[in-house]
């Protein structure tokens, strides 16, 4: 009898949840709707989109026809595309060497007991609270021959006797967006890692300094193994968007001097406005191999969190 | 001894600051001081200092109509790219973190995809796509390509705050007889407020700041965002840069403004790791 109504109660029970649980899962795809439909035409089928054009000798105005790896075989065939290869690995490499290194330093000065704290911290987020276009604008002005704040410094200090094109000679051109690039991207670095920092307790830190660890060597052996995760994730994501940014190559040089600063956004759109659609796609897709790499491994590390 | 120490590593400390501070604040002091002079005294009399300080450049770009169209425009384009990114991303984000239901993780990974990938590998297709929308060169077809980055970043974000908040005053108001809409709207909504706050900051400065898709969509100077309009005064021979710099002064403002009113918000979602940098 007892055991009757327990089934007979259990049983109740799962028509309720199962009732609960369609009505949980209409709503819940009514709710994600909008967004996955957006993703799915903004985002989903673009990317694919972008593959198939990739294969074909579509213009604009004209759909074109399947090719297959003509365009790649063109493009690898090409100095500006062999250029664009070598720059993004020497300004994606720079840079996040610098972030890293400087990023990891300010977040460990500004993690000291200093007076105003939230100060630092609001002037460090400076750089990055800036539109982009308008920080590369400004530094396009910083490096001006004419009127460049750099030149005048240059020549007051007797540092040179002529006046230098930073972002018009081969030699200069890519430091100099280098350094403008590493400038507006710091800032996240630094916030990320103190606030990771922030979570460190400061008991191990008590702990080690009474056994004699040096700063270095708290650093080494606490604070570097407590953000290792934030690290990684920091240091992957942006160097997706490094390694896509427009602004600062097509505001500060156009990829300029000959092509000594061209990079994957800013070339795709040079063959875009060529109307070569199937080329300028195939420029995107050439480097979708390693961003896909970067992107799943991100993922998976944000999934963790 | 132990005074001495403190007191040289307290000035290492600060002289650092210091430096840090120079670096950053020199290019932004350089970029209002050329605002305020006019092209004889930037090329005449160069200096590091504000000689014969002016608003001209500011009369000349706020009297030609087309920088306040600009303006507009851009206000117009980030102002509703957020309302319409920040709504539908709130019901998306409450519907994955809330309700259980088959395909939820999946939907999850894929909006998280989304955030990953770079507006610069789509803009091709998308012109494609737009184009046979017939959506070209229009403000409303600019805030529907703007959801590519605004509605994944926002549903993700959300989804992280409203995880935070204990689904318990939820199911009491459901208990007490409200229905699951009414408990998010009036008890889970108003609970991420800061959440709501940062989403909202983030997407607006996204929007105002876009470049490269603006560039592409838009074609015609009446219906250009404030980033084209700028892009398109350093293209001529001479530049103007007092104007210039006039101009990212009007534009930095408002987004610096409001970065320092929601500072707190920006910080945590940035924890999140959640912008671009």
């Amino acid at each position: 009898m007892a055991e009757h109504v327990l089934t007979e109660g259990r049983r109740r029970a799962r028509r309720a949840s199962g009732r609960l649980n369609r009505e949980q899962s209409w709503l819940g795809y009514a709710l994600v709707l909008p967004v996955l439909m957006c993703l799915l035409l903004l985002v989903f089928y673009p990317f694919v989109f972008a593959i198939w054009i990739s294969f074909t000798d579509r213009m604009v105005g004209r759909p074109g026809r399947f090719v297959g790896f003509a365009n790649f075989a063109y493009l690898f065939g090409q100095a500006s595309f062999q250029a664009t290869v070598r720059n993004t690995i020497v300004l994606v490499g720079s840079v996040q060497v610098l972030k890293l290194v400087f990023g990891l330093g300010i977040a460990v000065l500004l993690n000291q007991p200093i007076r105003g704290r939230s100060f630092w911290r609001a002037l460090v987020l400076l750089p990055w609270a800036m539109p982009a276009f308008v920080a590369y604008l400004t530094w396009k002005l910083l490096y001006a021959p004419q009127g460049g704040a750099f030149n005048m410094i240059v020549l007051g200090l007797g540092l040179s006797n002529t006046h230098i094109d930073f972002l018009s000679t081969r030699a200069w051109a890519m430091p100099s967006v280098v350094v403008a690039t590493f400038w507006r991207g710091f800032p996240f670095w630094v916030i990320s890692f103190l606030a990771a920092m922030q979570n460190i307790s400061t008991e191990m830190y008590e702990a080690a300094a009474i056994d004699g660890a040096g700063a270095w060597q708290r650093f080494r052996h606490i604070t570097l193994p407590s953000i290792r995760h934030v690290i990684l994730v920091v240091v992957l994501l942006s160097t997706i968007w490094t390694t896509n940014g427009f602004e600062n190559i097509w505001l500060m040089t156009q990829g300029g001097p000959s092509d000594t600063t061209m990079t994957f956004p800013v070339l795709a759109y040079f063959g875009m406005q060529s109307l070569r659609l199937g080329e300028a796609a195939a420029v995107s897709v050439a480097m979708l191999p390693i961003f896909a790499m970067l992107v799943l491994i991100v993922a998976k590390l944000l999934q963790e969190d | 001894m132990i005074g001495r120490a403190r007191l040289r590593y307290q000035i290492m400390n600060y002289s650092l600051l210091s430096l840090l501070a120079v670096v950053i604040l020199f290019p932004i002091y350089y970029m209002v001081i050329i605002s305020l002079k006019l092209p004889r005294d930037i090329y005449r009399k160069p200096s590091l200092l504000p000689i014969n300080p002016t608003l001209r450049n500011y009369r000349d770009l706020l009297v030609r109509d087309e920088f306040l169209i600009n303006i507009l425009n851009s206000l117009i384009v980030a102002g509703l790219a957020t309302l319409i990114s920040v709504a539908i991303s709130s019901m998306a984000a409450y519907s994955l973190v809330r309700l259980k239901y088959r395909f939820r993780t999946t939907i999850g990974r894929l909006i998280l995809l989304a955030y990953l990938t770079p507006s610069a590998l789509l803009f091709i297709p998308l012109s494609v796509i737009i184009a046979q929308m017939r959506l070209g060169n229009t403000l409303h077809g600019l805030i529907f390509v703007y959801l590519t980055f605004a509605a994944p970043l926002s549903t993700w974000l959300l989804m992280g705050f409203f995880r935070g908040i204990p689904f318990d005053l939820e199911e009491q108001a459901m208990v007490d007889g409200a229905t699951r809409v009414q408990a998010m709207v009036y008890i889970l909504l108003p609970l991420s407020a800061p959440g709501l706050i940062a989403v909202s900051v983030f997407t607006f400065t996204g929007a105002w700041n876009e470049l490269l898709l603006a560039l592409i969509f838009i074609t015609s100077p009446d219906k250009q965002t404030v980033p084209v309009a700028l892009q398109y005064l350093i293209t001529g021979d001479v530049f103007r840069w007092g104007l210039i710099m006039a101009g990212s002064v009007v534009a930095a403002l408002p987004v610096m403004v409001v970065y320092y009113l929601a500072q707190r918000f920006v910080v945590q979602g940035l924890a999140a790791g959640a912008v671009k940098g």
